[in-house]
């Protein structure tokens, strides 16, 4: 009986907190899997003698300035076009804006290759209207535009959806309160709507600025691999790799460290001073 | 009215339809300048759209809207002025106060010089004037619920608004806070000479801030007037309801009493002497047929005792068996059986000084003018309908 009791004690606090077993468990193997990865990096780099030669050699600088260039042009875009546009989805429910927000995050579901290749059809030279812009003397593919083109397929829902939340946890009556205080609707949106939509904004758009870092398959297919011009750092390592193993790695620590430093400075911006109510 | 409003007085008044899903509201107000008027009525009665459509929150589809003389919306004539031109406050239950602002910064939210010196000095000013100093620096979330609120009726009163509208401004707050609160709100409002629409469903803060009440159901007026008449003795059967008249009986006229001022009414097992009525039909109605009346008491105006009452000059004494006691805070409610259950009001220290219990036979008094007649006289063919 005592021993029953105490089997069914025992049985009785696994089942009560199954996130401290389990969570706890789970937790340990993917520290592991991601850290273990990540410090094997690390590792390797700092084993390198000419680690400091291949950060500051040419092909690693001109990369790394492409990639800053169009992710900021980019994310410049993805802002300002994204912002209205997720403030409108925030505050609207007609049927026909709930078809253009769910189109919105096809891209996270779309591997990145076929929107490349969808981008070529559209934009390219014999492209839906890709030749109509060559009329124009426009060309978009493989040129730095067509960089910003994909980091903007594949990274705008990130932002878009964390802005569009960020808005709609703003209730409508701070901004009505606002308006009855004399405050007009374009000043209500920058003094109360945008502060406090502000840290989920920050938090989409560090994701979004990570995505863009690190995007390969559509700048591939849509942009190439031309140095100076089209290729950011993750072609970079890829054409790196093929040659040398040292030069991928010490460009691979470089992103490491680049999108790092974005989360964390991000991450400072997102801290809020206030709570809700 | 318009003839005799406009030699001095700037007009706050105003009528509209509005239609939201299929709700429809027809409202009208009228308000003096220094004046309260309360808009009471259950929720769901149409009271925020009014305020909302005033504000400007909200587009009717037909009406005129003045505020301090100043048409900011007239359907007809195509006048539009948006929400944030119409110079008013604007006070929800919920405060809404900027979480992301401190508390002088939520105060001086609608100050155009708010940076400057003399927005300083205001912001100052209100602070002390709602009891808030030292608390400048603090974020909402920091503060009690009671300075919550005085710091949103800082911040709508910051910018010297032409019209106040207060939408349920107590109801989060405990029954103590609101009461200390309301006090000081109406001593703040005695101030204040503008026009004030409060929206209350609270029948003791419509008596206690209204210098007038508008009674409103289903998006339709009911009935305008002295908070006093509406609410206390209100004389509209659908209005007695809404306003919670814990006792409402259906009688027949048996006599009428001129000299006195009294008629006699019965019902089932109950026998009530109440005010006359004063559009006197009766006296000459045919024999046989009774006038019937609806008959209102307040639970509070009645008085329970153990023995009747010998030589009182209250004109109504019930005998009744106790049925049930409940706890109403701050007192209680007994229910006595007379016939008809009548309901009465009594403190905590009366019930436990008479002892009262289930199934005690107790005395149930009041004076004829405790009793009020609700929508007037019905002649006898009408008698079924309500």
């Amino acid at each position: 009986m005592g021993f029953q009791m105490a089997k069914l004690n025992s049985v009785n606090r696994f089942t009560a907190h199954p996130a401290g077993i389990l969570g706890g468990g789970g937790a340990l193997v993917f520290v592991l899997f991601i850290g273990l990865p990540v410090v094997a990096l690390l590792v390797r780099a700092a084993q390198q003698s000419d680690f400091l030669e291949a950060v500051t050699g040419d092909v690693a600088l001109t990369a790394l300035r492409l990639s800053l260039f169009t992710s900021i042009v980019s994310m410049g875009v993805v802002v300002l076009l994204g912002t209205p546009f997720a403030y409108l989805l925030a505050r609207n429910d007609s049927p026909w804006l709930r078809v253009v927000d769910s189109l919105v995050e096809l891209p996270l579901v779309l591997p990145p290759v076929v929107a490349g290749v969808a981008m070529l059809m559209a934009f390219g030279r014999n492209g839906l209207i890709g030749s109509g812009l060559e009329d124009f003397g426009i060309t978009i593919p493989f040129t730095t535009a067509a960089v910003v083109f994909a980091q903007i397929f594949v990274a705008s829902p990130f932002f878009i959806r964390a802005a569009k939340l960020g808005f709609q946890s703003v209730t409508k009556d701070y901004e009505d309160v606002a308006q009855t205080l004399g405050v007009s609707p374009w000043g209500t949106f920058f003094r109360v709507t945008l502060p406090l939509a502000g840290p989920a904004m920050f938090t989409g758009l560090g994701l979004a600025w990570a995505r863009a870092l690190s995007e390969f398959g559509a700048t591939m297919m849509f942009a190439g691999n031309l140095t100076g011009k089209t290729q950011t750092m993750p072609l970079a390592i890829m054409t790196a790799m093929e040659t040398s193993l040292d030069s991928a790695l010490a460009l691979s620590v470089m992103l490491l460290a680049g999108s790092v430093l974005l989360l964390a400075g991000l991450g400072l911006l997102t801290r809020r001073r206030w709570q809700g109510q | 009215m318009m003839d005799q409003g406009s030699v001095q007085r700037p007009a706050t008044n105003g009528w509209v339809k509005c239609n939201v899903g299929a709700f429809r509201l027809e409202a009208d107000w009228e308000i003096e300048p220094g004046q309260v008027l309360v808009l009471f009525g259950p929720s769901g009665a149409g009271k925020s759209t009014t305020l909302r459509a005033i504000a400007g929150l909200l587009r009717p589809e037909s009406g005129h809207v003045e505020i301090g003389g100043r048409v900011v919306y007239d359907g007809g004539d195509g006048i539009w002025i948006p929400t944030h031109q119409r110079r008013l406050g604007y006070l929800t239950q919920q405060y809404r106060l900027f979480p992301h602002l401190k508390v002088a910064a939520n105060i001086g939210f609608g100050l155009r010089d708010r940076g400057s010196l003399a927005g300083e000095e205001r912001i100052g000013e209100l602070s002390s004037l709602f009891q808030l100093d030292g608390l400048g620096d603090r974020y909402p979330w920091e503060l009690s619920g009671g300075q919550q609120q005085r710091v949103a009726l800082a911040r709508a009163l910051a910018p010297n608004p032409e019209m106040l509208l207060l939408d349920e401004p107590f109801a989060s707050l405990d029954a103590e806070l609101r009461r200390t609160l309301r006090r000081e709100l109406r001593a703040m409002l005695a101030h204040t000479p503008i026009p004030v629409m409060l929206v209350t469903h609270d029948r003791e803060e419509a008596l206690a801030l209204g210098d007038r009440a508008q009674v409103i159901n289903e998006g339709r007026t009911l009935v305008t007037g002295d908070p006093l008449e509406v609410l206390g003795q209100p004389g509209q059967g659908r209005v007695a309801r809404l306003v919670g008249v814990e006792n409402l009986f259906d009688l027949a006229v048996q006599g009428r009493n001129p000299r006195d001022g009294t008629m006699t009414c019965v019902g089932p097992g109950l026998r009530l002497e109440v005010p006359l009525d004063s559009n006197i039909s009766g006296g000459e109605s045919p024999e046989g047929a009774e006038d019937r009346v609806t008959v209102g008491i307040r639970a509070s105006d009645i008085i329970l005792a153990q023995q009747e009452l010998s030589g009182s000059s209250a004109r109504n004494q019930l005998r009744g068996r106790v049925v049930s006691v409940e706890s109403r805070p701050p007192g209680y409610a007994v229910t006595l059986d007379c016939g008809q259950p009548l309901r009465c009001h009594i403190t905590g220290a009366a019930l436990e000084e008479m002892g009262i219990q289930g199934g005690q036979l107790l005395w149930a008094v009041f004076k004829a003018s405790s009793c009020f007649l609700v929508d007037g006289i019905r002649p006898p063919t009408t008698a079924n309908q309500q």
